[in-house]
């Protein structure tokens, strides 16, 4: 048996540690003072930030094309420009619909996917906005949110025609360490789901005894205690809402409320005692519901860490999930793909989901590219290595939900190899 | 019309400058007789002009607003510093220093020294 950092005298197995510097301070809002302003600050910061980033990148796309203003566009003349993407989409939910007497395009029956043949993308900045059109720049694939540059020329109805677009692309990646000799695996989960009645504990019980290396014999073990770190994406707990109903709660109802997060506490104990553990919030844990959600205790979202040079980020699925509700892709990577070349992780924020109305700051924007970008709460696991223009490399992840699946992912930092680690309870 | 003098003169003050415009001031027939607030929104007045592009005698702003507060104005609409609402003005001045846009260190220097208004000019008004 190896022994580069696991010593076995006495048959001891040491556990390998990796540093490890958390970058979420970026996400906390304790600081921040609501002083009654409106989304228009931090659509404002967007389009700054990004628009500074696009101007600088445009001598390298398209040098001798007059760049502009929508406000200063003129007919027929070839310009760029750069603003804000606005999709205007007839079967978004509106408010102003649920209280008109006539139904018009919505129909009674939500769709999970609010796509229409007639969506249309408008190119919006302070000056003002105008319709985009041309078969470059395609709605189905676009959301409210997106700041890009466009290259094109205005149309006699108005319109802006489209011949070539530009966004942000992947940020620059510190480099790897490359070869840094020893495996290590980080542990991802998500979807626990602790108090549904989908959720075996028989599962999750297995998966703690196998980290903590209670599992297997002396091979598996050495196996567990290349486990550096555990990382638990969002939806721990199912809270009993039917109990929720307005009124006070009894003393047996808060007890029975209380229960998931006890059961919870208890596993985490058993993991936390060997192995530093992340959680994050997720859309049904005990935490605020508008984006950036803030630590459960001490847990952060999205997660971003960094071990020796190494980084990565990640939420709990709701951007992914809201992107999914407003355009269409092959696989939810192609999503994950997508946020990671617009250079920003929650584009439909604020348009369809909740977040915090920032003023100064954007705090979504992706500054450096992660080496491994996950997404948590989703059906299946799935992963990919994608490649940037400059060399960057990233691994993308797709972590399913735990209580359906019983799948968690291994990720080893030496290679940023992945694999799913299964655990079963059924019997043929 | 003729200005009442009782209870309108702290509702319409009228101060010109030198070579100022002066305006005819039409107001509802119905005379208030409490005063409305000082920075209230016009009631019961046809004039719908924001008050910044009046360079003086508004009916709405306080009398003794200056240069300074002329220039501070300024700043708020300008359109490159982005929305004023819902920020202080020197929370946006900072922010435009944050994100470059160099913003004029005199007005920074203003609004640090803390004898003009901190909000912006439509706060409490819209």
């Amino acid at each position: 048996m190896e022994t580069e950092d696991s010593s076995s005298e006495n048959g001891l197995l040491h556990r390998k540690q990796a540093l490890y510097s958390s970058l979420d301070s970026c996400f906390e809002i304790q600081k921040e003072m609501y002083r009654g302003q409106q989304y228009s600050q931090i659509y404002f910061a967007r389009l700054h930030l990004m628009r500074t980033l696009l101007y600088s990148l445009l001598p390298n796309w398209k040098p001798h094309i007059h760049v502009c203003t929508v406000i200063g566009l003129e007919e027929g003349k070839e310009c760029i420009i750069v603003g804000t993407l606005y999709k205007h989409m007839k079967l978004k939910p509106s408010i102003l619909e649920e209280y008109s007497k006539e139904r018009s395009a919505t129909p009674l029956v939500r769709p999970h996917n609010f796509m229409h043949p007639d969506d249309h993308l408008i190119l919006e900045d302070e000056s003002g906005r105008i319709k985009v059109c041309g078969d470059v720049l395609l709605p189905s694939v676009y959301v409210t949110g997106v700041v890009v540059a466009l290259h094109g020329k205005e149309t006699g109805t108005g319109d802006f025609w489209v011949e070539d677009v530009m966004e942000a692309g992947i940020p620059h990646q510190i480099e790897r360490p490359i070869k840094s000799g020893e495996d290590k695996y980080v542990i991802f989960v998500s979807g626990l789901d602790i108090g549904s009645s989908t959720s075996n504990p028989l599962k999750f019980q297995l998966l703690v005894d196998h980290i903590t290396g209670h599992l297997g014999d002396k091979k598996e073990q050495s196996i567990a205690a290349k486990i550096v770190r555990v990382i638990i994406a969002g939806n721990s707990v199912e809270i009993p809402r039917g109990l929720l109903n307005g009124q006070n709660l009894g003393s047996k109802d808060q007890f029975t409320l209380s229960e998931p997060i006890k059961e919870l506490d208890i596993q985490l104990t058993q993991i936390a005692a060997g192995i530093p553990v992340d959680i994050m919030p997720g859309p049904n844990d005990p935490a605020n519901f508008s984006l950036p959600q803030q630590p459960l205790h001490r847990c952060l979202f999205p997660s971003s860490s960094a071990y020796n040079t190494f980084s990565l980020l990640g939420t709990s699925g709701q951007n992914i999930d809201d992107l999914e509700k407003y355009s269409d892709a092959n696989d939810k990577l192609e999503f994950l793909e997508r946020t990671l070349r617009w250079r920003h992780v929650a584009p439909t924020a604020p348009n369809t989901l909740g977040c915090y109305p920032f003023t100064d700051r954007d705090p979504f924007f992706v500054e450096t590219c992660p080496h491994v970008y996950f997404v948590g709460n989703q059906e299946k696991y799935e992963t990919r290595l994608i490649k940037g223009a400059e060399g960057q490399i990233v691994r993308l992840i797709c972590i399913p939900r735990f209580s359906e699946t019983g799948v968690a992912v291994v990720l080893n930092l030496r290679n940023l190899e992945c694999h799913a680690l299964s655990f079963g309870t059924e019997f043929g | 019309m003729a200005t009442s003098k009782s209870d309108m003169k702290g509702f319409f003050k009228q101060k010109k400058k030198s070579g100022g415009i002066t305006k005819a001031k039409a107001k509802s027939s119905s005379t208030k007789k409490s005063l409305s607030p000082k920075r209230s929104a016009t009631y019961g007045s046809d004039i719908t002009q924001p008050a910044a592009l009046i360079s003086h005698g508004s009916p709405d702003i306080e009398d003794d607003y200056d240069e300074k507060e002329e220039v501070l104005r300024q700043f708020d609409m300008n359109m490159a510093y982005g929305p004023c609402l819902g920020m202080s003005r020197l929370a946006r001045w900072e922010r435009a220093k944050s994100l470059g846009m160099n913003p004029p260190e005199d007005i920074g220097h203003l609004l640090k020294a803390g004898k003009v208004g901190a909000e912006c000019l439509w706060e409490g008004r819209v």
